[in-house]
């Protein structure tokens, strides 16, 4: 099970892949991210490899089960999920935007 | 203050031109990623964890307030409304878009500033004591020497791709605050010209710099650095990455053969070709004048009668000002650490107070340092309780500069894709836990450096106390160092034992500085004083006692 995630080309931000073939299709809310099997997760990076215009850098973020992260990413994914865990940043940024905790 | 020729101005317009176009053709589809990254990375703009990030040089620390105000304007119109002053005197913003970058290197090239140079296998922007042309115990200004060395460096076609980035500092001053030991040369300014040091440096394999040359005389400089620069740039390694800096070299050829091999490079070369004339440094000279001091009639007893009125001023001249050249003046360093916010931060609002403090008390102008802090270099002490209430107003006033919560954190995990912990939330709970300001004030001077990956951003090997992120298959954890420091008396920190979980650092720390306490011969024995009588093994156990 796997997460597909890049940044928008445009202003960098974290987006997560939901469905569909085009940029409407990426969600920068982690929690409504596409739970991917493994063989569907590699073909759909590789489409979106080749999509420069739109995204930099999609990879895969491996998943236990539908809902935690494999621990080795666990902080890395979390705090690109939640935005900065400091104050003036935060999770408040997270929160105003109605995206709450995920993970 | 440095001033741009039409050189300056051309070359800054046409590279801005140049980046516009290159990132029309990237949001147009017409060059991929691998192509637009260096490129993007030449002009400091680098892809972090949650967006672009725009690293902007501020020339050995030196700004102005229309500078600070441009930063301030940045913030607001195109960031979150805040930005960071990192360990290098520069500033980040952490929320740019990549459509913005153009407009806002055009509104940097307006104040005469640029982001070239502040990423890449080149040199960096040359830091400095953030007090030069101030200090009462300056030997010499070491900022028309930076200013060279900026002119020199900037696109010099030879060093553009070297080995790996490089760093140089100066001080001028017989107190070392540009922390030159750790740099990949610094250079100690004496009464006889330049004392040189090469191959410092921190990262996963620190050193400290060995001195190879005295007394370089100003006129030479430059040809000593080519030197220098053009012996690393042969021999340097370009096959591993982490062995590619110059404290490598140095270390692998030692340093008597690396001085030897300078001289002799030195020797060949065309000096008169490379060295400026001396009427070219009397004219950068001319940049850096003694402000037009205003003679303010300072009342000594007034000043003193405001603090016996106002501990909290009394306690922030006592740890925010230090000694000026002028009997009348003093230097200001405007604390970047609040209680509980991320070290080095500044918001808008912030930075336009700043910037009008400067104007209305302090000649204009502003300096960074490498502590992450903002320093007024030139106030007169008639204005400094005025000063102080215009800074109490926007949370500017924190009386903390050189104590424990004056730590230098980098932006860790939090937003640096390169790192493996978080160093913010930390440096935020030890804040916290020293805020009580009678206790922070009998600790007295303690450095706490904190850094979220082993590149060291936080110069975690020269604090007091240093601590260092790491990542345990996906767990944080932090190794706590004891005794650097990167003064006059440089030395290395060392790893005092197991990592610890983030909420254990603050009470290791306070554990730590209570046997301190107890075993200081008296309250003018400082920590790193205390650390280097006893030994760092006296304070290890301390660190890792059970809560």
């Amino acid at each position: 099970m796997k997460l597909l995630t890049a940044n928008r080309l445009t202003d960098g931000l974290v987006l997560w892949y939901r469905d569909g073939d085009d940029l409407n299709g990426w969600t920068e809310n982690a929690a409504d991210a596409a739970r991917l099997d493994d063989e569907a997760a590699t073909a759909l990076l590789d489409v979106w490899k080749a999509r420069e215009t739109l995204l930099v850098a999609p990879y895969l973020v491996p998943l236990v089960d539908d809902n935690t992260l494999v621990k080795r990413e666990y902080v890395r994914e979390f705090v690109r999920a939640n935005g900065p865990t400091i104050g003036q940043t935060a999770l408040d940024t997270a929160k105003l935007q109605n995206r709450g905790e995920v993970f | 203050m440095y001033v741009y020729d039409q050189f300056d101005h051309a070359v800054v317009a046409a590279r801005n031109a140049e980046f516009k176009d290159q990132v029309a053709r990237r949001l147009a589809g017409e060059l991929s990623e691998d192509q637009f990254k260096p490129l993007r990375l030449m002009n400091g703009l680098y892809l972090q964890l949650h967006a672009y990030m725009l690293r902007i040089a501020v020339p050995y620390g030196v700004l102005s307030s229309a500078q600070m105000r441009t930063f301030a304007h940045i913030a607001r119109t195109y960031d979150r409304d805040f930005g960071h002053f990192t360990t290098r005197q520069n500033i980040q913003f952490n929320w740019i878009k990549l459509a913005d970058t153009p407009q806002i290197l055009e509104d940097l090239a307006r104040v005469e500033m640029h982001a070239i140079q502040t990423s890449g296998n080149c040199i960096r922007n040359t830091t400095t004591d953030q007090f030069a042309g101030a200090a009462k115990d300056e030997i010499d200004d070491p900022r028309p020497w930076a200013e060279l060395i900026r002119q020199w460096s900037t696109f010099h076609p030879e060093f553009t791709f070297l080995p790996r980035k490089f760093k140089i500092a100066i001080t001028g001053a017989t107190r070392d605050r540009a922390a030159i030991r750790v740099h990949d040369i610094g250079l100690q300014l004496t009464a006889n010209g330049f004392d040189v040091y090469v191959g410092g440096g921190m990262g996963r394999t620190p050193h400290l710099g060995h001195l190879i040359k005295s007394g370089v005389p100003g006129e030479k400089l430059l040809s000593y650095l080519e030197a220098a620069l053009r012996v690393y740039n042969r021999y340097g390694r370009r096959d591993n990455i982490y062995k590619a800096r110059i404290k490598i070299l140095v270390s692998a050829l030692g340093p008597q053969e690396y001085a030897r091999q300078v001289e002799e490079e030195w020797a060949s070369l065309d000096q008169a070709k490379i060295d400026a004339p001396y009427a070219e440094i009397a004219r950068i000279k001319s940049f850096f004048p003694e402000p037009d001091y205003t003679s303010k009639a300072f009342d000594a007893a007034a000043l003193e009668r405001a603090k016996a009125a106002d501990p909290g001023f009394a306690r922030w001249v006592r740890n925010n000002t230090l000694a000026h050249r002028r009997y009348d003046h003093v230097s200001v360093t405007i604390s970047l650490k609040p209680t509980g916010l991320p070290p080095g931060d500044a918001s808008s609002e912030q930075m336009d107070v700043m910037a009008d403090v400067a104007d209305d008390y302090g000649y204009a102008e502003l300096r960074v340092s490498h502590e992450q802090n903002v320093i007024l270099p030139h106030v007169a002490k008639a204005d400094l309780y005025d000063l102080y209430q215009r800074l109490d107003k926007t949370g500017l006033s924190s009386a903390n500069v050189g104590k424990i919560t004056d730590m230098i954190a980098c932006p860790g995990l939090d937003y640096c894709s390169l790192a493996n912990a978080r160093s913010i939330p930390l440096a935020q709970d030890i804040s916290k836990r020293f805020e009580d300001a009678g206790y922070t004030d009998k600790i007295g001077d303690l450095q706490i450096k904190i850094s979220g990956c082993i590149n060291a951003c936080g110069h975690h090997h020269v604090g007091h106390i240093g601590i260092l992120g790491v990542d345990k298959q996906g767990e944080e954890f932090y190794q706590i160092l004891l005794g650097g420091r990167a003064d006059e008396k440089a030395a290395l920190a060392t790893i005092t034992g197991k990592g610890m979980p983030a909420e254990a650092v603050p009470a290791a720390i306070e554990r730590v500085v209570n046997l301190y306490l107890e075993l200081r011969t008296d309250a003018s024995e400082r920590f790193i004083d205390t650390v280097g009588r006893l030994g760092r093994e006296a304070f290890a156990g301390a660190l890792h006692e059970p809560a």
